[in-house]
């Protein structure tokens, strides 16, 4: 259970993952109704039309296919019709040359008895044909009613003739045979076959009509399908325009959403890290105030109570004098220690080393942790990054004295191709960094990943905890340092500091974890 | 008895004025000047030659650190006490490393900034005792880490003796003098200790002895 709550009392850097919750404030239930209500009537319309369009298409479909089912079987029943037709044309046509041949032989016959088996025959065949008439006249086209009855009269007539003939004697056959054959029968055969061919024609023209009729319905429905898909390719694409506008515009929104996201979380990180600036600002110029001007100021106190003193008060003055004196170096050691606890003055003074020492000696005075701090830095660090491990060792520091119960913590800064390596190695009770993740280490991540570095915790319960930073240099330009000593140290010293930090660390830290530097 | 000559260097005028007070109402002290920066002490020094100068660390233009360094480099025999709000041995042992031969805290009473002016005078070191504790305490902490043995049992009573003295800030012609032996012999002895203790300087011996509580 550690990286709950940060050094106490230092002001936490605002965490972005507090402020990343602001951003939703403003998207209102009601703002989000109304969105919702404008994503769902496309969506609609979407359906409607799709839906609509295919059942355009599908009912256009099942039309023509029913039309032509029936265009087909108009076609049948008219072709049936025209030759049931010719049919009984042909019989009519072939009973009236039948009984012409049977009359011709009647009254070829040398016999009147000979004659009654044709005349039997005959009234068959008038039957027939009169049958046929009947059935013919059944469906009678209009324009064949006048050849039609024509023809029947005409046929009447000649079966009239024909029976007249045939109740004729031997010799009036003998007599009038040839006269009759030729211009009776003959004649109003010929008559009677150009009446059928008449009616034939009529008929074969009622074909050509009903063809011409089916045809122009089959036009029709060419026309009507070229509708139906023109209406369709219409609606089509219309439907394809719209949707295609409305995907477009959905697209445009969503790259606008996501711009708009990528923006306000690059502000937000912007915003955080200048917060985190501005803050480590303050605590710098607060506790370089606290120090310079307030506890200066106690120590004009103390110096003005020394003087006093001198003067040999009576003893009544002079105790008064001693406990300010007291208060005053007691006012002096608390700023002192406020302004340490803000920002170290090492860390501008000095550098990072001598502040991480100094926070070292200052835990392990507080709590008796034993912190050892090995450095491998070939020069100062640019002021962020140098805040930036301070503040992280810090936490790592205090989380291992308040949370891990650790009894040694090994912090280990170097150089190496262009970043900057800290470890933080504790032997305490460690914790499982996938379930435990406070405030605390969420502000040394935040803090790392505005330098663009990379942040690693890597500890399991009860096998101590190795915290890993990794920071690139080349990212941020360097910011001269700004010291609280007032002046900038002198350039020229940084190859004196190492030989310092070892004779430093022989002395402090023990000279094996220094040799390295 | 000569006056001794002090240059006072801190930026608050009203601390500056009370120490004015405070030590030329001592018999023998005198201020010959006050300067506010790093800068301005350089040149008063320069100008007035003091015997001692009280220094704040934390001032514009030049740190005192800085400015002690400057001022021990071009004047070794002035004497320089850093007078500082800063207890932390980041600080104390960066000024002693600059040639500072007393440190105290502004908390410090007038009696030790009087005892610490006439030690340096003297050729010694002073410190507050509340400097030496935090360096001892930090010491022995550092030892109690490393659970090490102490350099110090490597060192010969003589050598022990002579530790002291240079500790004090006696010169190697003193100590000879005091001990009856030979410059050269000195000198060895002083050699052989700064190997023993692995240290570098004179600044780093005085700072050993501090922390050992050979001197105070």
């Amino acid at each position: 259970m550690w990286f709950r709550p940060a050094a106490r009392l230092l002001p936490q850097p605002i965490r972005s993952s507090e402020a990343a919750c602001t951003p939703g404030a403003d998207y209102t239930p009601g703002a989000a109704y109304n969105k919702d209500k404008m994503r769902q009537r496309p969506g609609v319309i979407l359906v409607a039309g799709f839906g609509g369009l295919l059942l355009i298409m599908a009912a256009a479909e099942a039309g023509a296919l029913l039309f032509l089912n029936s265009l087909r079987h108009n076609d049948t029943s008219l072709q049936a019709r025209f030759l049931a037709r010719n049919r009984t044309l042909e019989r009519i046509r072939s009973n009236i040359y039948l009984s012409g041949t049977i009359v011709r032989d009647s009254l070829l016959a040398p016999e009147q008895s000979g004659a009654q088996a044709q005349v039997a025959t005959l009234a068959g065949l008038r039957r027939n044909s009169e049958n046929a008439l009947q059935s013919y006249a059944s469906a009678l086209e209009p324009e064949e009613a006048a050849p039609f009855q024509d023809l029947r009269s005409q046929i009447e007539a000649y079966w009239n003739v024909l029976d007249r003939t045939l109740a004729w004697s031997s010799d009036e056959r003998g007599k009038y045979r040839d006269a009759f054959f030729y211009e009776e029968l003959v004649p109003r055969r010929t008559s009677m076959l150009q009446i059928a061919d008449r009616i034939e024609a009529l008929n074969e023209e009622a074909l050509r009509r009903g063809d011409a009729k089916l045809g122009d319905l089959f036009g029709r429905l060419q026309l009507g399908l070229v509708a139906m898909i023109a209406v369709t390719l219409l609606g089509g694409v219309t439907l394809a325009a719209f949707t295609i506008f409305h995907i477009l515009k959905l697209e445009g929104e969503v790259q606008q959403r996501l711009a708009e996201s990528v923006h306000s979380k690059a502000s937000l990180q912007e915003l955080s890290a200048r917060l985190v600036r501005a803050q480590e600002d303050e605590r710098r110029a607060l506790s370089r105030e606290l120090h310079d001007e307030v506890g200066q100021a106690f120590s004009a106190v103390l110096l003005e109570a020394e003087n006093l003193l001198d003067l040999d008060p009576a003893p009544e003055v002079r105790s008064h004098l001693d406990s300010i004196r007291g208060v005053a170096a007691n006012g002096m050691n608390e700023i002192r220690n406020m302004a340490l606890l803000l920002r170290p003055s090492m860390l501008d003074d000095f550098g990072l080393l001598p502040a991480l020492e100094w926070q070292a000696r200052e835990i392990g005075r507080r709590t008796g942790l034993r912190v050892q701090v090995a450095s491998q830095m070939p020069g100062e660090l640019p002021e962020e990054h140098k805040t930036c491990v301070y503040r992280v060792v810090q936490e790592a520091l205090n989380n291992c004295a308040q949370h891990a119960q650790a009894s040694a913590v090994q912090v280990t800064v170097r150089q190496e191709a262009g970043q900057i390596l800290l470890s933080v190695q504790d032997d305490g009770s460690g914790f499982d960094p996938a379930r435990i993740r406070g405030l605390g280490l969420l502000g040394m991540e935040e803090r790392v990943r505005h330098l663009g570095g990379v942040f690693h915790i890597d500890s399991r319960p009860g096998r101590g905890t190795l915290l890993r930073v990794a920071l690139p240099l080349a990212a941020i330009p360097e910011t001269p340092a700004r010291s609280t000593l007032k002046t900038l140290s002198n350039p020229k010293k940084s190859g004196e500091l190492e030989t310092e930090m070892v004779w430093n660390g022989g002395l402090a830290d023990g000279a094996d974890s220094h040799s390295a530097g | 008895m000569a006056q001794i000559r002090i240059l006072l260097a801190d930026d608050h005028n009203i601390l500056r004025d009370g120490m004015r007070l405070l030590l030329e109402r001592q018999p023998g002290f005198v201020v010959v000047g006050e300067a506010a920066d790093g800068r301005e002490t350089l040149q008063l020094a320069q100008d007035q030659h003091p015997d001692v100068v009280v220094m704040d660390i934390a001032m514009p233009n030049m740190n005192g650190i800085e400015a002690t360094r400057r001022i021990v480099e071009k004047h070794p025999n002035m004497g320089v006490v850093i007078l500082s709000m800063h207890h932390d041995e980041s600080y104390i042992i960066r000024s002693l490393k600059a040639g500072a031969r007393g440190y105290l805290l502004k908390d410090a009473v007038k009696a030790e900034l009087i005892l610490a002016i006439e030690a340096v005078v003297d050729g010694r070191s002073f410190f507050s005792p509340q400097v030496s504790r935090i360096l001892q305490e930090d010491y022995f902490q550092a030892l109690g880490r490393k659970n090490a043995d102490d350099s110090y049992q490597l060192l010969t009573d003589r050598e022990r003796e002579i530790l002291q003295m240079i500790a004090e800030g006696k010169t190697n012609k003193e100590v000879a003098n005091t001990l009856n032996l030979s410059l050269y012999t000195v000198d060895t002895h002083r050699t052989h200790i700064l190997q023993k203790l692995n240290l570098h300087s004179v600044p780093e011996l005085i700072l050993y002895a501090v922390r050992k509580g050979i001197i105070s």
